[in-house]
């Protein structure tokens, strides 16, 4: 780390330790402060050391949370780190690595139902997925719950579960007391952002665990009315907009007006997720289908077809991080964190007009590759966010591997585990199921899993490297509100 | 069936002092949108701030009310508690309309046949009172 770094960032200076002190602001003194912003939020200073408690996703002090991670994105010597913009304009193009700062040692999937949909599901309710994922990510790692003791858990809040305080609950379910409690507030992108904000965590020295957990049970618990963001609840619900499922008929149409992509091409990459879910034991639908299947499920809001649609489920996952020193006296091999890069509210074009069919991922994908250091030929497995099936092909656009709009290239790649460049392996959210925003955690853990190369009849052989993504909000306009990829591989 | 469908409302936008212009402008069958004075970029949906250079100093303009469809979908299912209202309507059309001016609205295309929508199609603002005090601007073919 140089001296320009320290001055350009809001770096803590030794200070006596004063719990609730936030970089000399005191959260209470700030105007509309919450009742419990103090408690919830800001950086405290414990034993010495910065730790960080994550705000509420509706404070008004969100933005704290980004200064305290710049913070201790310098404390961690790293690179270089990206200056703070809360406005608008260009921001000035730095990197930061945090290249095999951080491994996953552990993963943990519980089996996902539908309640009542198939004999013999079981009745579970949200607390009890999240401490069944920590169990089977903690026993694949070889730790128990006393190893996670002051250390960090990153929390992901669910779409109509969580309360403000949600990582201290998450604490509490799952029994221990974590130094740092992170929260992954990005919806379906979380289990990718937080994979970055943990490992900053570890790679600054606070922490050298973290338990990145997620679940959700919405067919057994009624969750309360969901909050919906200023722009939906005022401009898009009073026209009858649908959700997610209508706001990406929005781009499906664009894309097949400006592509010429007809239902041939949507066809293949749902039939090759559904195939490689025919060869993952935990996936939900596993029965094969044609393209003749796809073409024939009904519309939902043109021209969204059912099959186009992820399946929603109760469910809960987990993964565990850890330092590389920690991560090499583990059971399991490790599996490194060498590229990643996140973008939240993104815009290709002005954003009173954005262009829907580029998505954050396009620059979270420079960032990876810098960071990472590899090619995409490198690259041997994309698990990519599916809410959708075309969201999917515009992600493969967005990452560089195709040119925009290129039919020829979906029409000559064979996706599947064997073949060109593999996608979805696991079969992706829309066949193994999405439980709320825990589902994008499929995609990290189907990563580990094929480069442990513990995949089974899907595994892509001779594996490095692979890329997960994530995300989450479907913004007014345009496309995706947050978004997050990270490169991992098998070697640093 | 019908009948307890027709007791269901839909959901109604919250004015707010920040959105508050664009809904009475409405009201007086006015389209009206932010602008930033200081970078002229168009301000959609409301906010404090210019989204392109960061200006707060922002004004209420009016638009021509005239644009083309961007992209389009056919609302066949109801999707979601809050939005059982809308199940009388279905099928309906929601769509991106591009204004002339510049920015991107979501709105409903109505007075055509469902068929006839199509990207590119001019369409023009009218203004539909939904009877409780709230007037929505929907959009018909030229």
């Amino acid at each position: 780390m140089t001296a320009q770094i320290r001055r350009r960032c809001v770096v803590p200076r030794k200070r006596k330790p004063d719990p609730f002190l936030f970089f000399g602001f005191r959260l209470s003194a700030l105007p509309h402060a919450r009742p419990n912003d103090e408690e919830v939020a800001g950086v405290f200073w414990l034993h010495g050391q910065p730790a960080i408690q994550s705000l509420a996703p509706n404070s008004p002090y969100r933005f704290f949370q980004d200064i305290a991670l710049q913070a201790l994105l310098a404390r961690a010597s790293l690179d270089t780190v990206r200056p703070l913009h809360y406005g608008c304009g260009k921001p000035r193009e730095v990197t930061m690595s945090l290249r095999g700062k951080a491994a996953i040692v552990g993963i943990g999937e519980t089996p996902v139902d539908r309640l009542g949909s198939k004999p013999g599901e079981p009745r579970k309710s949200t607390a009890e997925y999240l401490a069944w994922a920590s169990r089977i990510a903690l026993e694949d790692a070889g730790l128990t719950i006393k190893d996670l003791n002051r250390q960090g858990l990153a929390a992901i809040y669910t779409t109509n579960h969580s309360q403000p305080f949600w990582p201290e609950e998450v604490a509490s379910i799952v029994g221990f007391t974590p130094k740092v409690a992170l929260a992954g507030g990005n919806g379906g992108a979380s289990s990718v952002s937080v994979l970055g904000h943990s490992a900053a965590m570890i790679a600054g020295g606070v922490v050298d665990l973290v338990l990145v957990v997620a679940a959700a049970a919405p067919f057994s618990e009624r969750g309360r009315t969901r909050a919906e963001p200023m722009d939906t609840r005022d401009f898009e619900m009073p026209f009858g907009v649908m959700g997610p499922n209508c706001k990406i008929s929005f781009v499906k149409s664009r894309y097949m007006y400006e592509s010429g992509m007809t239902d041939d091409h949507f066809g293949k990459i749902a039939v090759t997720c559904r195939y490689h879910a025919s060869l993952n034991p935990a996936a939900y639908l596993k029965k094969p289908m044609t393209v003749e299947d796809y073409k024939n499920s009904r519309l939902i809001s043109d021209p969204i077809r059912l099959f186009d649609c992820v399946l929603p489920a109760n469910g809960g996952k987990a993964y565990i991080l850890a330092s590389p020193q920690r991560a090499r006296s583990l059971r399991k091999p490790p599996v490194w964190l060498l590229g990643w890069g996140e973008r939240e509210n993104p815009s290709a074009g002005p954003r009173y007009r954005a262009n829907p069919l580029i998505t954050g991922i396009a620059e979270c994908a420079e960032d990876c590759f810098a960071m990472a250091g590899v090619t995409r030929k490198d690259i041997r497995c994309l698990n990519l966010y599916d809410d959708y099936i075309p969201i999917v092909m515009l992600q493969i656009e967005d990452l560089g591997f195709c040119k925009r709009n290129d039919r020829e290239f979906f029409e000559k790649t064979d996706f599947t585990f064997k073949g060109d460049l593999p996608i979805q392996t696991s079969g992706g959210m829309i066949n193994c199921g999405q439980p709320s925003t825990a589902g994008g955690m499929l995609h990290v853990i189907e990563t580990v899993r094929q480069l442990r190369h513990e995949a089974g009849a899907r595994q892509v052989p001779g594996i490095k490297f692979g890329i997960a993504t994530g995300l989450g909000a479907v913004n007014y306009g345009k496309n995706f509100g947050c978004t997050a990829a990270a490169i991992l591989g098998n070697e640093v | 069936m019908a009948e307890a469908a027709r007791e269901i409302p839909k959901p109604l936008p919250q004015i707010t002092p920040l959105n508050q212009p664009f809904w009475e402008g409405a009201k007086d069958g006015k389209l009206v949108m932010q602008r930033c004075k200081d970078c002229r970029a168009w301000v959609w949906c409301p906010r404090p701030v210019c989204g392109e250079c960061g200006s707060d100093s922002l004004e209420w303009t009016p638009l021509s009310g005239r644009g083309k469809v961007f992209a389009f979908t056919v609302i066949r299912e109801v999707v979601g508690h809050a939005l059982r209202g809308f199940a009388r309507d279905i099928p309906y059309v929601t769509a991106w309309i591009d204004l002339d001016e510049g920015p991107r609205f979501c709105s409903n295309i109505i007075g055509c046949p469902i068929e006839s929508v199509r990207i590119g199609m001019d369409v023009q603002v009218t203004f539909e009172d939904t009877g409780q005090g709230v007037t929505l601007p929907k959009f018909k073919p030229v």
